[in-house]
């Protein structure tokens, strides 16, 4: 059993530092922006002025965590993000093709997909396993996955998240390939600490996680998982999913249908945090405030499907008395 | 403790299989050489792989279009790593790869079409992110499940064989292909150079008068199998990897701490888990990128670690170019080839040892001497290090 002692998220939703915000968010509207703290309680202002938006959102999210969970220094850090620093990559590859000559280096140096565990190491002055897993939607997953092998191999408190962030220029190319979004592109950051003891306060536990790419048959998947962890589709009593599309035959509704998992039971956990990579690191932060509130929810399965290709699944449990 | 590894493929500039890379190592011949295949600047030194990408998807019978060098290049030393192995359903066979620019090569000839208002084609991008590359490596495989990419600048490799193994130990795959790719893209040449530490040199890892890098690319791959893979495909093992370890040297996000403290937490770290003695270490295929701060820096951590008695040491991207996530991979291959033939490789263009440490690595190729465990460096930007030991024996 792998203890959450603590979980963060700066996104598009009021999730920074407010503990219950599960029961007042509403779906995001085409309109909204990203609701950043003010960093300065972070991060230092002179790192802040060349920090990205990925950047600021990580290492505020970890030092956040570390703080709940009471900790000195997490044992690792391991972040997962889809699409890493697009706003610098953008910038330094502009230049590239643009200008002749000596160019600044700040944007390429913050370009690197592990600029955010690096830099959250730098800030606290962490010495452990630091790693960047990039896998798409599954990326989340990978990094869980991680920190979960961490933990049954020696290691404790292990800071583990996911960040991704939103470039104008997204919008465009989901218009040229018509990729015919029904929720807006946004950013968001969600980081957790993991735990194999049971800390003063736990929030949750994760029971169980997987990251099945180019996966075949999604149904077989959830079904194979659900019967590994000794569960049948009726013990469960939350389902967050992720897709993009209206309900389409074949689809993972159908999915839970033939499982046996009951429509109201299950949610579509993107017409909150709008989409990025790895938005399966705010569905875990969701389905943790929606448990610490109500005390029905005992098991809840995040079903990545975002993609059709790739499936993610993170089975959470509440913390028995 | 070990890890058994059955196979190993490699696509680099000295050459395009691993018994070419091998031949090239004997013969001192380097890859580094004025840019042929990449648009840049005329005599820009690059260690590239000497085939075009229309050569590559020849041979790897792929169709012209949709995917990238990087995928290209990983597809091919996966393949050789592969060899003949069969799928079967009884083994739970994954694949994680590392790369710092994913399809950044086709991203930057999209974007120049795009800045140029040509009427660019924007299914380009779908190849851009870099568990794409893996992900398309995998689907030509036939490998599904557990696909990973790791992206920890120039450490990325090995931390691919490090979580490979790691997986295997904990009973998660029962094989798994571990390795790196990357090609050469003018967003890192440029970016290398906005930094001031590419070399428009030859470039001249712990020699006094280095001055930086030059870029390489490429891939390499290997085969890990645990007992039960090994049971049922009977493959014989090539070596072993016994040890690994990842720290962070939290000084700055591009530069080495002056004292090698990351540097020296993940090579002291990966030996005692290895279980191997310090004078056990027959060689150490350093990092040795070329640059001042990388090499002084991994010259503390090595007389931290070794003090007086550093085994033979060199490092080999003279020969290769810095191949960024790809180098953890390719000097993997290297150090069991190191194993496999007695082989301590040539650290070309040394001359002067640097008047701080005075450390002097190996020059020319020793086959004298048996060469049973080999300590593998690759340290990263973002403070990531990460040391290998690789042996003759579990």
């Amino acid at each position: 059993m792998y203890y959450i002692s603590a979980a963060s998220s700066i996104t598009h939703q009021p999730t920074f530092q407010n503990v219950g915000f599960s029961a007042v968010i509403e779906p995001l509207r085409e309109s909204s922006v990203l609701l950043n703290p003010d960093y300065k309680g972070f991060i230092d202002a002179g790192l802040l002025r060349r920090m990205s938006k990925i950047l600021r959102m990580s290492v505020a999210c970890a030092k956040d965590c570390i703080s709940q969970a009471e900790i000195e220094q997490p044992g690792a850090i391991i972040v997962g993000t889809g699409l890493g620093c697009l706003l610098d990559t953008e910038k330094f590859l502009n230049n590239v093709l643009t200008i002749e000559g000596l160019l600044p280096p700040t944007a390429f140096i913050q370009s690197t997909h592990n600029t955010m565990a690096g830099q959250i190491s730098l800030s606290i002055g962490n010495h452990g396993y630091n790693m960047t897993h990039t896998q798409n939607t599954l990326s989340f997953e990978n990094a869980l996955l991680d920190a979960m092998l961490l933990l049954d191999e020696h290691g404790d408190n292990i800071l583990v998240g996911a960040a991704d962030e939103a470039i104008e220029f997204l919008n465009e190319i989901s218009g040229k390939l018509h990729f015919q979004l029904t929720h807006p592109i946004t950013s968001g950051a969600s980081f957790f600490i993991l735990s194999n003891v049971k800390n003063v306060n736990p929030l949750a536990c994760v029971k169980d996680s997987r990251a099945i790419g180019l996966v075949q048959h999604v149904g077989s998947e959830v079904h194979a998982f659900l019967k590994e962890n000794e569960l049948n589709a009726e013990d469960l009593d939350l389902v967050l999913f992720s897709g993009v599309g209206g309900h389409i035959s074949g689809g993972v509704e159908d999915v839970f249908e033939n499982l046996g998992i009951a429509e109201n039971k299950s949610h579509n956990y993107l017409t909150y945090s709008g989409i990025y990579p790895t938005t399966s690191a705010f569905a875990l932060h969701l389905a943790i405030d929606k448990m610490k509130t109500d005390k029905s929810l005992r098991n809840v399965l995040i079903c990545n499907t975002f993609i059709q290709s790739n499936l993610g699944l993170t089975l959470l449990q509440s913390i028995e008395a | 403790m070990g890890v058994r590894i059955t196979g190993m493929g490699i696509v680099s500039a000295i050459g395009l299989t691993v018994a070419e890379n091998l031949q090239a190592l004997t013969e001192s011949r380097s890859g580094i050489g004025p840019v042929q295949y990449l648009e840049e600047s005329e005599g820009l030194l690059v260690g590239e792989v000497k085939m075009s990408n229309e050569a590559l998807r020849q041979e790897l019978d792929i169709a012209p279009k949709g995917i990238s060098r990087t995928s290209l290049l990983g597809l091919k030393a996966a393949k050789e790593a592969w060899g003949d192995n069969q799928h079967n359903s009884r083994l739970r066979t994954g694949i994680i790869s590392a790369t710092s620019v994913g399809g950044m090569d086709r991203t930057e000839d999209f974007y120049k079409t795009y800045l140029g208002n040509n009427n660019p084609d924007f299914n380009i991008l779908k190849t851009h992110d870099s568990g794409s590359t893996t992900e398309r490596i995998a689907a030509e495989l036939g490998i599904s499940g557990y696909i990973n990419t790791l992206s920890t600048a120039c450490s990325s490799g090995a931390n691919a064989i490090m979580l490979g193994a790691r997986m295997l130990l904990n009973g998660k795959l029962d094989r798994v292909l571990v390795g790196g790719s990357d090609a050469l893209t003018k967003f890192t040449i440029n970016g290398f150079r906005s930094l001031m530490i590419y070399d428009d040199q030859w470039c001249r890892p712990f020699d006094d008068s280095r001055s930086g890098l030059n870029l390489g690319e490429g891939a390499a791959f290997l085969l890990m199998e645990n007992e039960k893979s090994i049971g049922i495909s009977g493959n014989k093992t090539i070596g072993f990897v016994n040890g690994w370890a990842n720290a962070a040297d939290a000084y700055h996000q591009t530069a080495s701490s002056p004292e090698g403290k990351g540097a020296t937490l993940a090579i002291t770290n990966a030996l005692a888990q290895s279980g191997i003695a310090l004078s056990d270490i027959s060689y150490i295929n350093a990092h040795g990128t070329g640059t001042k701060n990388n090499d002084l820096s991994e010259s503390v951590a090595l007389t931290n670690v070794f003090g007086e008695h550093i085994p033979a040491f060199s490092s080999t991207k003279p020969f290769t170019g810095h191949t960024l996530a790809a180098a953890g991979a390719i000097e993997a291959v290297f150090s069991i080839l190191a194993i496999q033939h007695n082989l301590i490789f040539p650290n070309l263009n040394y001359q002067t040892p640097i008047v701080e440490t005075g450390l002097n690595p190996a020059v020319t190729l020793q086959s004298e001497t048996p060469v049973t465990a080999v300590v593998s460096n690759s340290f990263g930007f973002g403070g990531n290090n990460s040391s290998l030991v690789f042996s003759n024996h579990i």
